[in-house]
């Protein structure tokens, strides 16, 4: 080989890094990091709808979104949309990740037996999380029909119940109406990330415990849950994020009605900056809903520590 | 011994279902196991069947009362249906051309950064890779409003092209956004269990870094490739919101959305609807059935792997 062409490959070499790493890292930047800046530099704007023009308004828009002002501009506490919806996000968050996190354990712990079929089972599970977001929306908005749904078809026709119920025209059940689609569509990635971490757990430690005449629960909380602690962490934080920023069920099902019953943060955001055009509004929410997102990881990082978050 | 016993096994025992019956025990708990996940198994799956019988009702049939659970007269007139009466063929058609172009550019950034980001130590390696677990991390929807704004009025090459606002181009740029970070770190996991021994032996063979990559560590990495592949694929298959703020007719609209459209403001048109949702769930229900070890694998090295 010339030493020419030994050069050559040896510089190419030493590029290699900056040529694998580069591109990705310019990507990124242009399609994340100057987004993100536009984001903040927006939310500190108003813009006229009719005209189109806008104008420098510093932090009123947050100012607007979070509490209540009269003509004068006096403080009269806060929102009611912004407690209201607090509340919806809070109660839908909460409700369908704990349901969903307690079914999806029980799940993956059967499926952690040494079942004949366990492949079959558990491919059987994990459809409903790859399917769209929208047409499970709008499934579970057909099964919740008020008149033709398959729901009040098995209660009315099975004799359970003797009248229809309107499901999703009255607050509390649409809310539950939601809950329910929602920890259908994501107990199987609770299934899927928990069982990795159950498959962890050295099979000797069990056989150890039971020779010690550790019991069911005694073997769980002393061999199993020190080894899904790390798993648990991260099905709930990546749960607890996407279950804030979701838009697609909520949007599809309900449209945050009936009135503002439904109504959650993203569906909000969405309303805000697109449906009403209010574009320094919605920027104002986003920038609100990344400081949301950042506080709840370094939460959850903070009490369960060292993750990969 | 009767001290480390947990109330339950006291209690099983009380109830005379004792576990010294070893044989007994262990059919019990199969039993038990087997039916609980096949519930489970039967409740999930059915709304799935009951939108794909919806799709197979003749469309008057839809609205029946008592509802009929099982199509009586099986029908593919609303799949044809909906290929005459709307641009269903453009909506399939953009949707393959963003999942796929999105892939391939996320698999094949994601693939060489992940490998480098595995193997070597460089400046400002651990901040970029921090950059990259960070940029996961962000809400999309958040994003919406500079989103909407930079591909109506793109920066720099704004001149060239003028607005990319309802253009395949957008979706898959976007897309890219959720779908990059992940793919570096699937890859970067994936690379990190593959033996270093191997890139040493390349390089002690006389390969350059770069024909010991392509020669040796990417055949490797192929289940790797195929998990990330699989997930960038199915996320940019479904995304709805992006697409339903960037797009606003059939040149770029996709599957999702066109499913959406079905539901006008009082009235849904269930039969087709049902029909359109069955061809967007297509993929995810093939891919489930036919790939679910990837998805398991993809997934668990893009969330749990450190």
């Amino acid at each position: 080989m010339s030493t020419e062409k030994q050069s050559l490959r040896r510089k190419l070499d030493r590029l290699f890094v900056p040529l694998t790493v580069g591109p990705t890292m310019l990507w990124i930047a242009a399609i994340i990091v100057y987004p993100t800046l536009k984001l903040l530099w927006s939310s500190v704007f108003w813009t006229n709808p009719i005209n189109g023009q806008r104008e420098f308004v510093a932090l009123r828009n947050f100012r607007r979104l979070v509490f209540a002002e009269n003509g004068q501009g006096a403080f009269l506490g806060l929102a009611p949309d912004f407690v209201a919806i607090t509340t919806n996000t809070a109660v839908y968050v909460g409700l369908s990740v704990s349901i969903s996190f307690a079914l999806g354990l029980g799940i993956a712990l059967l499926l952690d037996k040494d079942l004949k079929g366990r492949g079959w089972f558990r491919t059987a599970v994990i459809v409903p999380w790859i399917l769209p977001y929208v047409m499970s929306g709008l499934m579970w908005r057909w099964m919740f029909n008020s008149e033709y749904g398959a729901i009040n078809g098995l209660l009315t026709q099975t004799g359970l119940l003797s009248s229809k119920i309107a499901f999703l025209s009255d607050g509390t059940l649409a809310m539950m109406a939601l809950i329910i689609a929602d920890i259908w569509v994501f107990t199987p990635f609770i299934i899927i990330i928990l069982l990795a971490g159950l498959q962890n757990v050295p099979e000797q430690l069990y056989d150890a415990a039971e020779v010690d005449g550790a019991g069911r629960i005694s073997r769980f909380v002393n061999v199993t849950y020190p080894f899904l602690k790390p798993s648990i962490l991260v099905a709930l934080t990546i749960r607890i994020i996407f279950d804030i920023r979701a838009l697609d069920l909520v949007w599809v099902m309900t449209r945050g009605g009936p009135g503002k019953s439904t109504e959650v943060w993203a569906s909000w955001l969405y309303r805000t900056a697109q449906v009403f055009n209010r574009p320094g509004e919605g920027a104002a929410l986003g920038v609100v809903l990344l400081a949301v997102t950042f506080v709840i990881v370094a939460t959850l990082y903070r009490i369960f520590g060292d993750s990969p978050y | 011994m009767s001290t480390q016993q947990s109330i339950f096994d006291r209690l099983i025992g009380g109830l005379g279902l004792d576990t010294e019956d070893e044989w007994s025990h262990i059919v019990r708990e199969r039993v038990v196991a087997y039916s609980l996940l096949g519930l489970y198994v039967f409740v999930i799956w059915f709304p799935i069947y009951f939108i794909f019988v919806t799709s197979i009702k003749p469309t008057s049939a839809v609205l029946d009362i008592p509802i009929s659970f099982v199509p009586t007269q099986p029908t593919v007139s609303n799949y044809i249906e909906i290929f005459q009466n709307r641009p269903f063929e453009l909506y399939t058609l953009n949707s393959l051309i963003v999942a796929s172009t999105t892939t391939i550019i996320c698999v094949t950034l994601g693939t060489v950064t992940g490998y480098s980001f595995s193997r070597y130590e460089f400046v400002g390696n651990k901040t970029l890779l921090l950059s990259i677990v960070g940029a996961r991390m962000i809400p999309p929807i958040a994003l919406i409003v500079p989103f909407f704004s930079i591909m109506s009025n793109p920066p720099l090459i704004g001149g060239l092209t003028g607005s990319l606002y309802d253009t395949r181009i957008a979706l898959i740029l976007t897309y890219t956004f959720f779908n990059l970070p992940f793919a570096v770190w699937i890859m970067k996991n994936y690379f990190d269990g593959v033996p270093e021994s191997l890139d040493e032996q390349a390089r002690i063979d006389g390969c350059s870094r770069w024909e010991g990559f392509v020669k040796i560590i990417l055949p490797m990495a192929k289940p790797g490739i195929a998990a990330t592949a699989i997930l960038a694929f199915i996320f940019s298959w479904n995304e709805f919101v992006f697409a339903l703020v960037l797009t606003s007719s059939e040149q770029a609209q996709t599957l999702p959305i066109a499913v959406s459209l079905f539901v006008a403001d009082d009235f849904v048109d269930w039969a087709h609807l049902a029909a359109g949702g069955m061809i967007a769930a297509l993929p995810g229900i093939l891919f489930g059935l036919f790939f679910q070890q990837y998805i398991v694998s993809g997934l668990t090295q893009g969330a749990v792997k450190e």
